[in-house]
């Protein structure tokens, strides 16, 4: 059992890391644009089925196809941004009305690209480790410490470079920021590229991992939410945290509890610390 | 309340002049998801909270009046006040965890997001009551007492027009009467400065629970009269995107005015269908009808007629 047990948390925790990825790109733009992009999850959606396109019908190498799926992951963000949500900062009604409108369109677009047939990816790693009766796949130990990896760096560059500085200088004060010289609108533009850009990354390890559908999207947003707010909005690596946090309440709740609740344990647990630490887990006093 | 009236009269000669199927069809589903709209606009145009809740006060609404009138063997309006109970105490119980614990806006928005999650997974995954994800036919439909004609049940597009007609102008007038009382301009405080209000003395915590539970018992209205007019009840009515839909038809409209939810559920009701489109084209539709009329007008429809009115 208690093998049983432990290979539960550890795919939660894998889970969750991708739960985690869109956190942060929930975390980052909340702070620095006043919006949650709830298209987020389409982005991601993109991201996938360009891996899938250019891993399964070009014939690129997997990491190229990777490198593609964010690019164009990126591009669609920055038309998104430079379209939409560059009129609705600092607004989060109007915001989430626009994503709202973004999700209609992307994910009928895909649908009429790719149709609802689920499309799975050609296997990139093959084979698993395995820990005494534990196995993992390869693939999804990899693809773990690849999001692990990006969301560390994104917390390194964000408290060691300038732009990660100024970024968070922003967050704490737009105007005294932008008397010291930090180009805000570049700055907000380039958080909602980047998240997108994240979400796009995300997308494309969803493929190496699990079958394709237009609509595979909406529960991210909705956990990458969960896991920013369960942390503490604003708080970079508790957004890994979150989301891991998250993905282990819920394979392990459906091991002991009815598995067609599994979206419910994540849920009861968030109410629960919302309302016992309103500052999420990691957050600080406000 | 004039110009609500003046607005609400042609509504009712319409059917006497146009007698398409399509239009009227269009119109009633504009009027019963126009009390949705009308019922999140008096929590949150009135008192300044976002929930997320009133899709699944909406789908609480439609399924216990079913299952009460398929258990119990009672007539629809009997049935919905079995509802009518259970959303207000599930309102309450709700209402009261968040408001105790002093969540806002977003947080509260999420907290509110979270519980009507939980009801969509209880209607989708209790088979043996809500039948899950393959939902429910409803054969029956509701009767009325009529003067002259006895007993009717209503059936034909017409008599569920002037039904649904009669049930949105009477919460229309309900919510004027009630955003105008000593109540609405409470709530009207609490959305302008919720410290002010509270240092005024008002207690914010009730009238917030208040505002919120009485929009749900008009989400629950909406929801009950819509599954027995599509004759069909599924888990989707307490879907998240059924709550942005309300929340997406106030803000067209205009957010604190009388008419403007009306107005955003006929627009958002009506345009995808205006356009002949193949269904997934449809959906697009929406989300660009969407997209252009909040970049376009921040105020809402309304609003665009109207300058702006404080605590209105």
């Amino acid at each position: 059992m208690t093998q049983v047990v432990v290979g539960q948390i550890l795919n939660g925790i894998i889970l969750g890391s991708l739960y985690g990825i869109i956190a942060l790109g929930v975390t980052m733009t909340f702070g620095i644009t006043g919006i949650v992009n709830f298209a987020l999850g389409q982005f991601m959606m993109i991201g996938a089925y360009a891996t899938w396109y250019f891993t399964d019908l070009v014939m690129l190498p997997f990491p190229v196809s990777v490198v593609f799926a964010v690019a164009i992951a990126a591009v669609a963000g920055l038309v998104a941004d430079q379209a939409l949500f560059r009129f609705t900062r600092n607004n989060l009604v109007n915001g989430l009305l626009v994503s709202i409108g973004l999700i209609s369109v992307m994910e009928s677009a895909a649908l009429l690209l790719f149709t609802t047939t689920p499309k799975n990816m050609d296997v990139v790693i093959a084979g698993s480790w395995s820990l005494g009766a534990i196995t993992l796949p390869r693939m999804k130990v990899v693809a773990f410490l690849l999001l692990v990896a990006v969301i560390g760096l994104t917390w390194l560059g964000l408290s060691r470079a300038w732009l990660g500085r100024a970024t968070r200088a922003y967050a704490q004060n737009p105007e005294a920021a932008m008397l010291m010289g930090v180009p805000t609108k570049a700055l907000q533009t380039g958080v909602v590229v980047y998240s997108c850009a994240l979400a796009g990354f995300g997308g494309a390890l969803y493929a190496s991992l699990f079958s394709l559908e237009p609509s595979l999207g909406a529960l991210f947003i909705l956990k990458g939410v969960e896991g920013a707010i369960l942390a503490g909005v604003g708080n970079l690596l508790g957004a890994l945290a979150g989301g891991a946090i998250l993905g282990v309440t819920e394979s392990v709740g459906s091991l002991y509890l009815p598995t067609s609740f599994r979206d419910a344990y994540g849920l009861v647990f968030l109410v629960a610390i919302l309302l016992f630490r309103p500052a999420g887990l990691f957050g600080g006093r406000k | 309340m004039k110009s609500l009236l003046l607005l609400l009269i042609p509504l009712y000669v319409l059917p006497l002049v146009v007698h398409s199927d399509v239009v009227l069809t269009i119109l009633i589903f504009t009027f019963l998801l126009g009390i949705l709209a009308v019922g999140f606009n008096i929590v949150f145009g009135g008192a300044g909270q976002l929930t997320m809740f009133h899709a699944a006060a909406f789908g609480i609404g439609s399924y216990v009046t079913f299952l009460s009138m398929l258990r119990f063997g009672i007539p629809f309006w009997l049935g919905y006040c079995v509802a009518v109970v259970i959303v207000v105490l599930v309102s309450i119980v709700i209402g009261w965890i968040c408001f105790k614990f002093r969540l806002k806006e977003f947080y509260f928005a999420v907290v509110t997001l979270a519980f009507a999650e939980l009801c969509r997974l209880v209607a989708l995954n209790w088979t043996s009551v809500t039948n899950g994800t393959l939902g429910m036919l409803v054969l029956e439909k509701p009767t009325i007492w009529l003067p002259g004609s006895g007993i009717v049940r209503i059936e034909q597009t017409t008599s569920w027009y002037f039904l649904s007609l009669v049930a949105l102008s009477a919460i229309l007038v309900f919510s004027v009467l009630l955003m105008r009382s000593w109540i609405g301009r409470n709530f009207s405080a609490i959305r302008l400065n919720e410290d002010l209000a509270q240092t005024l003395g008002i207690d914010t915590f009730r009238y917030k629970l208040l505002a919120f539970t009485i929009s749900n018992v008009i989400a629950s209205f909406a929801g009950a009269l819509y599954g027995f007019y599509t004759g069909y009840i599924e888990p989707a009515y307490l879907a998240v995107t059924q709550s942005l839909d309300a929340i997406a038809m106030v803000l067209l409209g205009g957010v604190s005015t009388i008419m403007g939810p009306v107005v955003g559920a006929l627009v958002l009701t009506s345009l995808p269908h205006l356009i002949e489109l193949p269904a997934e084209m449809r959906v697009a539709v929406y989300g660009m009808i969407l997209i252009l009329v909040i970049l376009l007008m921040p105020r809402g429809v309304v609003g665009l007629f109207r300058r702006p009115r404080h605590a209105a």
